[in-house]
């Protein structure tokens, strides 16, 4: 599902960030980097999106050569086969709970009606069946990361990235939302990519690497 | 909350919000600088006007004035004679027009010619009332002392000298009725400085030389010692002919004032709407700040700072923002009425002061009270915001970074409220010419505009349907989730369109009746104007019979004008006598438009103003003093007549004429027989008409499109104030926009980590600035027209006394909703590139 090649990364300053990292991860399955803060995990988990540019190397999901794509192409495809889940939820204030978990079906044009039954399906697989109508802002932490990974997998995109999911919530709901994504990525078929820094996070992944000193390795 | 506190919250406020609050402050400057101007330009004729009847005046104690075209002098004698007067002065007084040639130099009218006052005095008689007419007693004179009895000497006030363009010995000339009056300046007058420009002369030869053999427009009087006032009043009067009135000399700036009160009320009343668009901007500026700071204002009310605290620091705020507005305007309006008097002298363009020079003298009283008006908006502006920060909830706001702001629940009662309030308002009487009830029913009405906003949001979004398109999806969510915030940025909106439009329903309904008017009352082919300035030239009977013998010429109609001041009534009186058809009075828009049969009192018909300012009503019998003779006439009915603001009376001439035994005409109308070669007609007029001194021939065309080109340059200004409005609005919404768009760049970041390419997060706030404006104009609309409907039936026709049917601009309106709103979409497009311009990685951790 996800291959990559002799990915490097320099910092602005030209010093390297990572050198001639290579990855794989198949559909399906669960894999978690882990590294001190400033390894460049968040990077290289941008660099996958195609929100960042890596210096060399190349990208390949499902068959598309991520790093050939311009912006906008990067974007559309990023719509269609990408979903995020992230530190602080960025759940949208002005939209319902369930408009929340259905915006990247609304953003690739799956009617409403269909939106609905779905957003609907996810929030009860995540134990928040009948909050559809309710506005982010009346959610707990938890609640919200557990919104947040349901618009990750909504649109069953090819590649789940989940940077730092954690670190807002408590041991209790940690645990409970890691299961869950891990649950979600697996069920879609995804390939799902997790970076923390936190080791007992990353134990609910298939598969552990570590970030350090400029390359990646099994940790 | 304390001082150091207050400047704490205070920098950081004013510091992040640099172009928003400049926009304010220019915003309030704005309305400031505008009704400072006007009371400046104002206060600065009047004083003029003011300071020339007290010099003029000299010692007289009184003024015997009679009509514009003069009464019998033997009241003078018969004045002069009482014992209770000590000194009486005849004063011939007339409007002449320099010819051209002796005027290089001098400041020119809006026809291109310099206008004086021709004052006719007894020398030694007036002398004895204010010495400064005699160059004896300070003026430089000419060599080998020429005096008053000289034919060809005039003495001349500084002013004159310098719009004349001439010095001692110089010779100029003046428009007779039968040519050219040379004159030689025998000496100045610095005494009469603040008279304005005079050029005086013997009466007789004023007399002589200006056909008003035998008339006098003026006696002015001082008492006999020792005498009570109002047995020498009562004697006096007793002894003038009627239609001559007693007045104190300064009693003629009050008049002026009072004449021109409602017209500098509208003036103002147009300033203060650019303020009260500011005051909302204000708001908006001050709203959005303040929504922003949300979470810091919930963590000071979580530290101990009470809610109080919090709306002192909101209302300091505004305060600020209208101090500096306040001043800067004061200072900007100072500047530009000084500007302008210099340039284009106080008249603003309704021709009141026209030809007066205008002397810069501030109000200070009006400008410090303008200038609270600039503060007080603000002031209130920051009260709307603290109203709504009572609302705060605490703890949720401590842990939403939602960005709207506390809003009360927005229902439809409070602007069905205002806007019953608004139609009751409408209804109230004018307090003199002030139509108070109307401006409050504007005011009323704009602000149930403006509290329907929420409410009509909620409306409309609920009708919305826009479940495919994500854009659209998400621009109605967004909008329809942030009531306080679109109340905030679309109020300005919805005032300045509400405004913009009834000014152009109301300017539009009043050129389409004045354009109607014009096609009834011109009626005739040719006009001949003897005296287009001034007052000075008429034609005589030989001269009319002339112009009825050219051939072509199928019938002509001889106008006369005379002016009337009525004891007990500020305002004056025209006389319009012409020879009255069925089809005149249709032209006229007579109601009702039949002629009733002559009987003993003569059949005559009042404008609207004539039929507000004096009361009178259809079938009333008045007298009235023509000619310095009681005349009887019966109302027959009210016309329209939009070239007088303060009353008229149409007669007929035959009446006219047979009552008063003046046969001389100010204007000739001439019909052509429909045979007559037009071009070979107009030359022979032309012929004719160009023998009188300064004297005009045009055809109906020209004077048409004259009146419509005077009226267009009178509404320029008008137009330059709602498009300043509409532009200041735009840029408040722009602003905002701004401002959105940072507090939520870290929603785009995430709509672009979901795919979103930057140009469609642009497209999405240019639908949400579509969608605000959309509604901005839409309740804009709704309440220009209640606006417009108040202004044209309520303000001006108790301000102006002019009647007019309503007529919609649809294509204007339309253009300037659909400008609007793309200048809203686009606006909004244009100020959200600064937040989608960084990168969506950095964006989404922003934690600002």
């Amino acid at each position: 599902m996800l291959a990559v090649r002799g990915l490097a990364k320099r910092w602005p300053g030209g010093a390297l960030l990572f050198d001639d990292l290579d990855l794989e991860v198949a559909p399906g399955e669960f894999v978690a980097i882990v590294g001190e803060s400033g390894a460049g995990k968040s990077t290289l988990l941008n660099a996958l999106a195609g929100l960042d540019r890596a210096d060399s190397g190349s990208i390949v999901i499902a068959g598309t050569p991520v790093d050939a794509l311009d912006e906008d192409a990067l974007a559309r495809w990023r719509r269609a086969h990408v979903g995020f889940v992230f530190q602080q939820f960025h759940l949208l204030p002005y939209l319902t709970v369930g408009e929340n978990v259905a915006l990247p079906l609304l953003l690739n044009g799956v009617p409403s009606a269909a939106r609905a039954a779905r957003a609907a399906q996810l929030l009860a697989r995540m134990g928040l069946a009948g909050r559809e109508d309710r506005k982010p802002g009346t959610l707990s932490g938890g609640e919200m990361q557990r919104v947040a990974i349901a618009r990750a997998v909504a649109h069953k995109p090819r590649l789940v990235l989940a940077d730092e999911p954690t670190g807002n919530l408590d041991e209790a709901n940690a645990g409970e939302a890691l299961a869950l994504l891990r649950d979600a990525v697996k069920s879609e078929g995804a390939a799902g990519l997790l970076v923390t820094h936190s080791e007992t996070a990353a134990a609910v992944a298939d598969r552990v690497l570590r970030l350090a000193g400029r390359r990646l390795a099994p940790a | 909350m304390n001082v150091a506190l207050a400047a704490t919250l205070l920098s950081g406020s004013l510091a992040g919000n640099r172009w928003r609050s400049g926009l304010a402050v220019a915003c309030i400057a704005l309305g400031v600088a505008l009704a400072g101007a006007v009371h400046t330009l104002h206060a600065s004729a009047l004083d003029e006007i003011d300071r020339a009847a007290r010099t003029l005046g000299g010692e007289a104690d009184l003024q015997a004035r009679g009509p514009r075209n003069g009464f019998d002098d033997a009241a003078f004698v018969a004045v002069a004679k009482l014992p209770e007067v000590a000194a009486a002065s005849p004063v011939v007084e007339l409007d002449v027009v320099a010819v051209p040639p002796g005027s290089g130099g001098g400041r020119q009218s809006a026809e291109g010619r310099a206008t004086v006052k021709l004052l006719g005095i007894d020398p030694f008689r007036a002398a004895r009332l204010q010495p400064g007419f005699l160059t004896e007693a300070s003026g430089e004179r000419a060599e080998g002392s020429p005096s008053y009895l000289d034919t060809d000497i005039a003495f001349l006030t500084p002013a004159a000298a310098k719009r004349l363009g001439v010095g001692v010995n110089g010779s100029f000339a003046l428009r007779g009725p039968r040519g050219e009056v040379k004159l030689r300046v025998g000496g100045l007058l610095p005494a009469l400085e603040g008279g304005g420009p005079v050029v005086v002369v013997d009466i007789a030869h004023a007399q002589q030389a200006f056909d008003r053999l035998g008339l006098i427009h003026r006696i002015d009087v001082r008492l006999a010692a020792g005498v009570p006032r109002d047995r020498a009043l009562a004697a006096i009067q007793a002894a003038l002919p009627p239609g001559v009135r007693l007045e104190r000399p300064d009693d003629g700036a009050s008049r002026t004032a009072g004449l021109t009160r409602a017209y500098r009320v509208n003036l103002t009343a147009l300033a203060l709407m650019a303020l009260f668009t500011g005051g909302f901007l204000v708001f908006s500026t001050l709203a959005l700040a303040a929504a922003r700071r949300r979470q810091e204002f919930a963590l000071l009310r979580a530290l101990g700072l009470t809610a109080g605290g919090l709306r002192g620091f909101l209302a300091l705020e505004g305060a600020l923002l209208g101090l500096a507005g306040a001043a800067a305007g004061t200072l900007l309006g100072l500047a530009a009425s000084l500007a302008m008097l210099e340039r284009f002298g106080p008249d603003l363009g309704a021709g009141f002061f026209s030809g007066s020079a205008g002397t810069f003298s501030p109000d200070l009283l009006a400008l410090a009270a303008v200038g609270f008006a600039g503060i007080a908006t603000a002031a209130t502006a920051a009260f709307a915001v603290t109203r709504a920060f009572d609302r705060l909830d605490v703890a949720q706001a401590l842990k939403d970074r939602h960005l709207d702001l506390p809003a009360a629940p927005g229902g439809w009662a409070a602007p069905a409220a205002a806007a019953a309030l608004a139609s009751l308002a409408a209804f109230v009487p004018a307090a003199g010419e002030i139509p108070v009830g109307g401006y409050l029913a504007i005011v009323l009405a704009l602000g149930a505009a403006v509290l329907a906003v929420v409410p009509a949001t909620r409306v409309l979004l609920s009708r919305a349907r826009a479940e495919e398109s994500p854009l659209l999806v998400l621009a109605t969510a967004q909008v329809r989730s942030l009531p306080g915030h679109l109340a905030a940025m679309v109020s300005g909106i919805v005032v300045s369109v509400a405004l913009t439009s009834a000014m152009a329903i109301m300017v539009f309904s009043f050129r389409v009746s004045l354009d109607g008017w014009l096609y009834g009352v011109l009626g005739a082919d040719f006009f001949a104007r003897a005296s287009p300035n001034g007052d000075a030239v008429v034609f005589d009977e030989p001269l009319q019979s002339r112009l009825a013998q050219v051939p072509g010429a199928e019938r002509i109609d001889p106008i006369r004008y005379d002016r009337l001041n009525l004891a007990g009534h500020s305002h004056p009186l025209t006389v319009m006598a012409r020879p009255v058809t069925e089809k005149l009075l249709a032209g006229f828009q007579v109601d009702p438009p039949a002629i009733p049969p002559k009987g003993e009192a003569m059949n005559a018909w009042m404008s609207e103003a004539a039929a507000d300012l004096f009361g009178w009503k259809a079938g009333d019998e008045i007298q009235l003093p023509f000619a310095g003779r009681p005349a009887r006439l019966r109302i027959a009915g009210t016309y329209r007549d939009y070239a007088r603001t303060w009353g008229a009376i149409l007669v007929d001439l035959e009446d006219w004429r047979r009552h008063t035994g003046d046969r001389l005409a100010n204007d000739v109308a001439i019909v052509a027989d429909r045979s007559a070669d037009a071009k070979a007609l107009a030359k022979a007029l032309a012929r004719i008409v160009e023998k009188v001194p300064g004297a005009e021939l045009h055809d109906a065309a020209y004077s048409h499109n004259r009146a419509l080109e005077i009226f267009d340059r009178t509404f320029a200004a008008t137009y330059a104030l709602e498009a300043a409005a509409v532009l200041i609005a735009l840029a408040g919404v722009t602003s905002s926009f701004a401002a959105l768009a940072w507090s939520r760049r870290r929603e785009f970041g995430v709509l672009r980590h979901l795919g979103l390419t930057r140009r469609e997060v642009l497209r999405l706030l240019a639908f949400e600035g579509a969608a605000a404006g959309g509604v901005g104009v839409a309740l804009g609309l709704a309440a220009g027209a209640a606006v417009s409907v108040v202004l044209v039936r309520v303000v001006n026709r108790q301000s102006f006394h002019w009647g007019m049917e309503i007529h919609w601009p649809w294509l204007a309106l339309l253009a300037l909703a659909g400008a609007v709103v793309l200048l809203c979409a686009l606006g909004a497009a244009a100020a959200g590139r600064a937040a989608v311009a960084r990168e969506a990685v950095d964006a989404v951790k922003d934690d600002a």
